[in-house]
């Protein structure tokens, strides 16, 4: 598909969304343990909030602006990429949930990047910021709940 | 006559002696050498009584301390440490590693003017002057109640529920993991700030009172807690939070990185500082850096230095951010551990043998304040710094050992592997099964462990008698 116009743009973030969403679903089928199953499904739920502000966006709700200034804590940047497996603990799921967001930004900012039209480069700009502040949300947790001794 | 109205307030804290850094810094032995009777005198000469003292209901135990205080500054230490063991057990204990500045001593009226009393120096003054005494009198205990208890662990939760439900009359066994009592007490706080002797002395004082003690006995391998319920009535939790975190970074596989359990243990419990008095010798490091900010990376941090090493925490956050007792940031920094602060580790590298010799470090910047006013570490592009080390030590945090919860059908844990259970009572999803202490909470305070054991102590009591 294209990426030529708003719409088709916006449907491909919903897509993007919707195939998050299955990701984490999935992801807490596998899990062993109950309260982890419940962390996933809880990750895919967001992800579900994230794809339903999409479709209000395309019914006439306005995006983060792209310029506006989302916090990059970068936490997730050096830690070593998780092996999916059905033990995983809650650092581990932070984890995943932050590399996820950061590889979203990084396709909607490089999309920006190759953009011809402006308003275009304006709507993956925005994009990318909606996924800067998703990864944000999962940082904050990081920090809060991992990194309280350091 | 209200002692309030009648005396000049005296806001000078009478300061506790200390080893000197320069001599401290080569060796073990406890750091702070408590009050002599005069200046315990003195400085609880000093408190004003308030009628309504904020003191007691910031204590997690609430210990009444005005009483005791009075006690001391009336020279009877006697009515002064019973006071203190109506509502704590372990006197010795908390006097020395309880958070004072964050709980009662921070309500103290006198804290607004900066001289707050020093109420742990005097809750310890009184416990040790106890010890010195000989032989520590057994309170009156209650008829037998023919019901029987199985305490999991025998930490600060464990030692107090097994004390508060032996004295009540029930039969108490606790089964603890390692091949001694005492949980972090005895593999985590170091000889220097909590003398191993004292813990034995309350484990004794247990055993006198009749608890039975089961070394070396891991519940969920050698038994499970199914299994222990099918001989005792009720089993309370205490397992603690043993199990380190890392920080999934490049590098921590390499030979020299240690947990910071691993570590403390191999020093506190297995003591390899004694070597070859003790079979397990440790080995040295030349530069070690630790990883976190808390009181126990200011444990590992000093004893590294101990053995001879520069030692380096690098901490992620600013000094006013670090979460560890004011009291022990200091006594680190006398000692000359040497502190980076707004720093942190990106990876490890090793040398052809496996073994660590880099730490790669990058410098931070406090942000804005964010929505929950806090400031966070940004990273400072092209800061990258290395360091030369030869060991690192991991002390982030930890959560409990998942062994019980996996080994218990129906028990109830949150998303970071603590066993959930009700705050007042210690209740758990699991009839007949309670929990409190790190278990419960991750790790947290000595005293807060204390405080949740005797609420489920209660509860199990009630259980028991209904």
């Amino acid at each position: 598909m294209a990426l030529n116009s708003v719409n088709k743009i916006l449907d491909f973030a919903i897509e993007q969304e919707e195939e998050a969403a299955r990701f984490y679903t999935e992801l807490a089928a596998q899990m062993a343990s109950r309260q982890m199953k419940k962390v996933f499904e809880s990750f895919a739920k967001e992800e579900g909030q994230h794809k339903a502000k999409l479709i209000a966006v395309k019914q006439g709700k306005k995006l983060l602006s792209a310029k506006e200034k989302i916090t990059d804590l970068k936490i997730g940047d050096h830690l070593i990429p998780v092996k999916l497996q059905s033990d995983l603990t809650y650092q581990q799921a932070l984890i995943v949930a932050m590399k996820a967001e950061k590889a979203a930004f990084k396709l909607y900012h490089d999309l920006a990047q190759s953009a011809d039209d402006a308003g275009l480069k304006e709507l993956f700009l925005s994009l990318a910021q909606e996924e800067a502040r998703h990864k944000l949300r999962f940082e904050v947790e990081y920090d809060e709940q991992i990194l309280i001794e350091n | 006559m209200p002692v309030a109205e009648k005396k000049k307030l005296d806001l000078n804290r009478r300061e506790m002696p200390k080893q000197l850094p320069e001599i401290r810094r080569h060796n073990f032995n406890e750091v702070a050498l408590g009050y002599s009777a005069r200046a315990a005198v003195e400085e609880a000469s000093r408190c004003i009584q308030c009628p309504k003292p904020k003191c007691v209901s910031n204590c997690p135990v609430e210990i009444n301390i005005p009483g005791f205080i009075k006690a001391i500054a009336e020279n009877d230490f006697a009515r002064g440490i019973k006071i203190i063991k109506e509502k704590n057990c372990l006197p010795a204990i908390c006097g020395r590693v309880c958070p004072q500045e964050e709980q009662c001593e921070e309500t103290c009226l006198l804290q607004r003017k900066g001289g707050q009393i020093a109420i742990g120096r005097l809750e310890r003054f009184l416990a040790d002057w106890e010890a010195q005494q000989g032989e520590v009198e057994l309170p009156q205990m209650e008829e037998s109640s023919g019901k029987k208890v199985a305490v999991v662990g025998g930490g600060p939760a464990g030692l107090t529920v097994a004390g508060d439900l032996i004295q009540l009359g029930h039969q108490v066994t606790v089964f603890e993991a390692l091949h001694k009592m005492g949980g972090v007490l005895i593999y985590g706080i170091p000889e220097f700030r909590l003398p191993k002797a004292i813990v034995s002395r309350e484990v004794n004082y247990l055993k006198k009172l009749g608890v039975d003690i089961m070394t070396d006995y891991v519940v969920g391998k050698t038994r499970t807690v199914d299994s222990l319920m099918e001989e005792y009535d009720a089993v309370f939790v205490g397992s603690g939070a043993g199990l380190p975190w890392f920080m999934d970074i490049p590098g921590e596989n390499l030979n020299g990185v240690y947990s910071a359990n691993e570590y403390l243990t191999r020093l506190n419990l297995m003591k390899g500082f004694l070597f070859p008095e003790y079979h397990t010798p440790v080995k040295t490091h030349k530069r070690v850096a630790v990883i976190g900010g808390g009181n126990v990376a200011m444990d590992c941090a000093r004893s590294a230095m101990r053995l001879g090493a520069e030692s380096r925490i690098v901490y992620r956050r600013s000094r006013s951010e670090l979460p560890a007792r004011l009291e022990e940031i200091e006594n680190a920094e006398e000692e000359g551990v040497i502190f980076e602060y707004l720093t942190l580790p990106l990876q490890y590298i090793g040398d052809e043998n496996g073994w660590v010799k880099e730490m790669v470090c990058q410098r931070m910047q406090l942000g804005d304040p964010d929505a929950s006013g806090r400031r966070r570490p940004v990273p400072i592009e092209g800061s990258e710094t290395v360091f030369p080390v030869d060991a690192v030590v991991c002390a982030i945090g930890n959560s409990p050992n998942p062994l019980i919860s996996a080994t218990t059908p129906g028990l109830e844990v949150g998303k970071k592997g603590n066993i959930v259970a009700d705050e007042e009572t210690g209740k758990t999803s699991r009839e007949r099964i309670w929990a409190a202490g790190d278990v419960v909470t991750g790790a947290a305070t000595v005293i807060l462990a204390m405080g949740a054991g005797r609420k489920a102590a209660r509860s199990i009591h009630e259980y028991l008698t209904s």
